[in-house]
């Protein structure tokens, strides 16, 4: 007999593996990728698939609390921050090598 | 050794190993890219001892990282490209 907690755990372990696994794919992509916008590439996946799925086991584990308030706040930002870190990066990679002009000094 | 714990190991060898190694060698902008890879798989360390060891405090540690870390790579990709 399959029970409601039984149940919770299961996805608990489904959504951490396949989380494990996102943040993985990305880690040895950026080891392996031979260049730097192939490189950038990889970020993505790391923090928009992988850390979102490790947030959201740990949010099924803990269930509605203000704990759980604090971690998709953090899930959003790391959402956030990947999709922001590859564009400064791969904005800086250009002007580095001359491709897009320089900023203005500030 | 409970789920989580494993888990947090696990993601020390598959993620924090090849981001350290990544941002240890190469051009300035590959380094970088290990580095921020680096400020995500630490994030989420911190978030999964925190329920492995039931510190709730580790998950604040994980929310100022994260921001810092976002913080501190747009400022390092500002000041390669001035280099």
């Amino acid at each position: 007999m399959i029970t409601p907690a039984d149940l919770i755990a299961a996805v608990e372990i489904v959504l951490l593996v396949a989380g494990i696994a996102g943040v993985a794919v990305g880690c040895v992509g950026l080891l392996m990728a031979r260049d730097t916008y192939l490189r950038l590439h990889y970020l993505g996946p790391a923090s928009s698939l992988g850390a979102p799925l490790i947030i959201a086991a740990l949010v099924v584990h803990e269930g509605l609390s203000f704990s759980a308030v604090k971690l998709v706040l953090i899930g959003v930002l790391l959402i956030g921050s990947g999709a922001v870190t590859v564009a400064a990066l791969g904005r800086a990679a250009a002007q580095r090598q001359g491709l897009i002009d320089m900023d203005p000094p500030a | 050794m409970n789920t989580w714990l494993v888990a947090a190991a696990a993601l020390l060898v598959v993620g924090m190993l090849p981001a350290v190694v990544v941002a240890g060698r190469g051009d300035l902008l590959d380094r970088l890219a290990g580095l921020g890879m680096a400020g995500v798989v630490a994030t989420l360390e911190m978030l999964l001892l925190s329920e492995g060891y039931q510190r709730s405090s580790y998950v604040d540690a994980g929310l100022v990282l994260a921001a810092l870390s976002l913080t501190g790579s747009l400022v390092f990709a500002r000041l390669v490209v001035r280099q």
